[in-house]
């Protein structure tokens, strides 16, 4: 992250030394106010959905959801630590319901306990990122909204579609990064126990 | 989802919880945890704003056009791609102006909404992810979900062309 923020940052004020040096310090002002207003509308959006995810964990909904759900994030996360499967299985389902804003306070609080404090992401985190990238989409609610709002003839006619994509790649994504795991963890231990 | 979170009210309700305290409770983490996140979308928003002010963005899509157009991937949506990565609501901007300039039940319109859903807003995911972290050092995690992001959108292009 550090060098390619580097390296875009460069490149984008090089050039507009070049072109517009004058739009520099305008340009960073008025994207960072505009973050404000985003902000703004994030602890709106996410004191709703932390509420109602509080409410979720209450009512013992989400210990239920962990249960359904630990087959298969024991075997991705290899982590047997209840806290942490229930926020990657309220994570997940948030995601695949469309729902982007409560799987992000789900997410952030999973890898915080993840975190091993070594200042390396481990692999569970990496796979929880790219679980996180990949996922399955039910309800394209935002994608549908726009659509309504565009004149769509049928809305809900990439319904379908996006649920198939969606898969193809969550399936495609995780295998990946399994693999990937597999041959890290494999040359670490020829590392360890070299031959001769 | 409405449904769904009546259905909530009515069950939490049904197991005789205080509704209104615990709702108060969890919503009161909001303000704190935007707080933590902002310095990092800050860092986020003004690198997406600079490249596109110095028109960085225009150039990469200009040299990866032809790849994409070798990946099946159409050059109207191509835009759309490069900058999903970056941020959510600019590429819901992009994907409206899709909509009104090639139409919303066109190939194009219906592929760039498959999109949206076979790709994240990596950058922003990971670094609010990893934000309240001791991580410093991703090791391959980005590049691996930049793949999987791509082989989703060449994905999307593709199903949509069949279903």
């Amino acid at each position: 992250m550090n060098k390619i923020w580097a390296l875009l940052m460069l490149a984008s004020i090089i050039l507009l030394i070049f072109t517009n040096p004058s739009a520099l310090v305008t340009e960073m002002t008025e994207s960072a106010m505009g973050v404000i207003n985003l902000c703004v509308e994030l602890v709106a959006v996410y004191a709703i959905w932390l509420g109602i995810l509080e409410i979720v964990d209450k009512t013992g909904l989400s210990e239920k959801l962990a249960k359904l759900l630990s087959p298969l994030i024991r075997f991705l996360f290899k982590t047997n630590d209840p806290e942490i499967i229930k926020m990657i299985a309220m994570n997940m389902s948030s995601n695949i319901l469309g729902v982007g804003n409560a799987a992000t306070p789900c997410g952030i609080k999973a890898m915080k306990l993840m975190d091993d404090k070594s200042g390396k992401a481990t692999p569970a985190m990496i796979m929880l990122l790219v679980v996180n990238a990949t996922s399955i989409q039910l309800l394209p609610t935002t994608t549908i909204g726009l659509r309504t709002a565009a004149g769509s003839v049928s809305p809900t006619d990439i319904m379908i579609p996006t649920l198939v994509a969606t898969f193809i790649t969550a399936v495609f994504g995780i295998s990946l990064t399994l693999l990937i795991q597999r041959v890290f963890k494999r040359r670490k231990k020829k590392s360890l126990f070299p031959t001769i | 989802m409405p449904v769904l979170i009546a259905a909530l009210m009515l069950y939490a309700r049904f197991k005789k919880i205080e509704t209104y305290n615990v709702f108060v409770k969890g919503a009161k983490g909001s303000v704190n945890l935007v707080l933590d996140i902002f310095p990092f979308i800050v860092a986020i928003m003004v690198m997406v704003a600079l490249m596109r002010a110095s028109g960085i963005t225009d150039m990469l899509i200009d040299i990866l056009a032809p790849i994409f157009n070798a990946l099946g991937i159409p050059t109207e949506v191509s835009e759309l791609v490069l900058l999903r990565p970056f941020t959510g609501s600019g590429s819901y901007a992009i994907l409206k102006d899709i909509y009104t300039t090639y139409g919303v039940d066109t190939y194009v319109g219906r592929c760039a909404s498959v999109i949206m859903g076979t790709s994240e807003t990596l950058f922003y995911v990971a670094t609010v992810y990893f934000s309240q972290t001791s991580v410093k050092k991703l090791s391959y995690a980005i590049p691996l979900a930049l793949v999987c992001n791509i082989f989703g959108t060449v994905i999307a292009c593709l199903v949509c062309r069949i279903l």
